[in-house]
């Protein structure tokens, strides 16, 4: 396996430096909020884990489509990366959701739009592995992935507006009327900077991860390669 | 007016959970990648003794 | 031009093949149709309601029985061919994959639209309701053809791994969300004879997702069918 790209290594420190630059920011730049106090706080890096979660499926998505088109691994190793990263981020998002839900509505869950469709991707990103997990040749197993998680992410915008459109003729105790009560508070101008920052600093976590992961990928392709070269 | 409400655990909580998940997942790319070297390193002598 | 008929033709095949097949045997129908009953009745006893609070769920009901019959139809299309080794027979034909897609597609939608035939009239003179409305049936037609055209190619995959029947409903129901979403509050809506404009998102929702699932999934079919 070939050493880190310098280009990597850079970008890994970068992420580390803007990680920990955002986490201050959220703790001692951003205002605490009036009425929700410091729960409040989460918010930041629940939406940006939120948005990885949703950048792991669309790579898969480009991933899957590039796959079918030219049948070369990389494709195939990226797209797994890119379920594996996002399942692991909209994980942190849907807890992280429930956890914020529990003070302010005094519920552990509302069935707010998008923490239900963050759920139902979450679900489609485990099929997605389970799937993969049943299939034995390399190619169809690749295959298969291609496809699903195409079609999973096609699914994602019918599956949010059904769900909001039921919310908003079926208003929910809890949250009033909105269909979109969940996070509705207003945001001053450093609470709009540290929410941004956090968005920049989670797409280069995700971009660093993805790349580290690929890697790991290729790296154990070659291995499975070799393997069979060598105990055929 | 009062002031903003008393969120304070539940915001411990979900930091835990954030850096929580994050360094599990961290700790388990090391944990593989390390594996998958081993894996090298006995395919490269069963390699050699060939 | 000279391109469709044959297409038609292979396509008129697939759907003959497992009509017939399935006649002559009516294993998969007797068993969707007595599992879409039996989960009426146990949903008559789960959720012991009046006549009003029956009303409400009638369409609820309905969904989940036949997305539950569907996935057996699903099933059960797909082990056949595979069991069979018809898979192998059809991909080896000299016949565009795109029409075993629609012929296959076709025939599972006319098995789902069978057990909802016979549903209907059951769960009618059961709870004395009458289902039989244009704007159900037409929800009914719409729902199912988006459930079955997903189903088809996730059930395709689905027989060809290791954990088979159980793996479909998996894949399947996430995907499914917003056809049963859709399906159910408009059903409702037309039992409760609501105006047809708040009836309208939903069918709107429902003819959205039936044309993109039908073209997405007949051009990704080919991809896992390959040998």
């Amino acid at each position: 396996m070939t050493a880190q790209p310098t280009t990597l290594k850079i970008l890994t420190v970068v992420t580390v430096l803007m990680l920990t630059a955002a986490t201050l920011m959220v703790f001692f730049y951003a205002p605490l909020e009036a009425v929700m106090g410091q729960v409040q706080k989460v918010f930041y890096f629940h939406v940006a884990a939120g948005w990885t979660g949703m950048l792991g499926f669309f790579v898969a998505f480009v991933a899957g489509i590039a796959y079918l088109i030219t049948h070369k691994r990389i494709w195939d190793i990226v797209g797994v990366a890119g379920v594996e990263i996002g399942l692991v981020f909209m994980l942190i998002c849907i807890i992280t959701g429930s956890i914020w839900a529990r003070p302010i509505w005094n519920t552990w869950w509302t069935w707010d739009p998008r923490l239900t469709t963050a759920t139902i991707m979450e679900l489609v990103y485990a099929a997605y592995l389970m799937l993969r997990q049943g299939v034995e040749d390399p190619d169809r197993r690749a295959r298969f992935g291609a496809v699903y998680a195409i079609i999973g992410f096609l699914s994602v915008p019918l599956t949010f507006f059904s769900i909001r459109i039921f919310r908003t003729i079926h208003p929910v105790v809890i949250g009033g009327g909105d269909g979109d009560a969940m996070g509705s508070f207003d945001m001053t101008p450093k609470m709009f900077q540290t929410f941004m920052f956090s968005l920049a600093t989670y797409s280069f976590l995700f971009a660093t991860l993805l790349w580290h992961r690929v890697r790991m990928g290729k790296f154990a392709d070659q291995l499975e390669q070799l393997k069979m070269k060598l105990l055929a | 007016m009062e002031g903003p409400a008393d969120t304070l655990t539940y915001m411990i909580a979900g930091f835990a959970v954030i850096f929580g998940i994050m360094l599990i997942y961290l700790v388990s790319l090391i944990s593989r990648w390390n594996n998958l070297r081993k894996d090298a390193d006995l395919l490269k002598e069963l390699e050699n003794k060939e | 031009m000279n391109q469709v008929t044959p297409f038609l033709r292979a396509l008129g095949a697939v759907v003959w093949k497992d009509l017939a097949a399935e006649w002559r045997s009516r294993e998969m129908l007797s068993a969707m149709l007595v599992f879409a009953l039996l989960v009426i009745l146990i949903f008559n006893f789960a959720l012991e309601l009046d006549p009003v609070g029956r009303a409400n769920i009638t369409a609820g009901i309905l969904w989940v029985t036949f997305t539950f019959a569907g996935t057996l139809g699903l099933n059960r299309s797909m082990a056949v061919e595979k069991d069979r080794g018809c898979l192998d027979g059809l991909l080896l034909a000299p016949v565009d994959r795109t029409a075993i897609y629609f012929g296959k597609a076709l025939a599972n939608w006319l098995f789902m639209l069978s057990v909802a035939v016979i549903v209907l009239p059951v769960y009618s003179i059961l709870y004395n309701i009458n289902l039989f409305q244009p704007g159900l049936l037409l929800v009914i037609l719409l729902g199912s053809e988006g459930y079955v055209a997903v189903g088809t190619l996730l059930s395709t995959m689905s027989v060809q791994t290791r954990t088979r029947d159980i793996l479909l409903p998996i894949l399947l129901f996430p995907i499914v969300i917003p056809v049963v979403v859709a399906a159910v509050k408009a059903s409702g809506n037309f039992l409760a004879g609501l105006e047809m404009a708040e009836i309208q998102p939903w069918l709107n929702l429902l003819i959205v997702y039936d044309v993109v699932f039908t073209a997405v999934s007949f051009m990704v079919f080919d991809a896992v069918v390959e040998e």
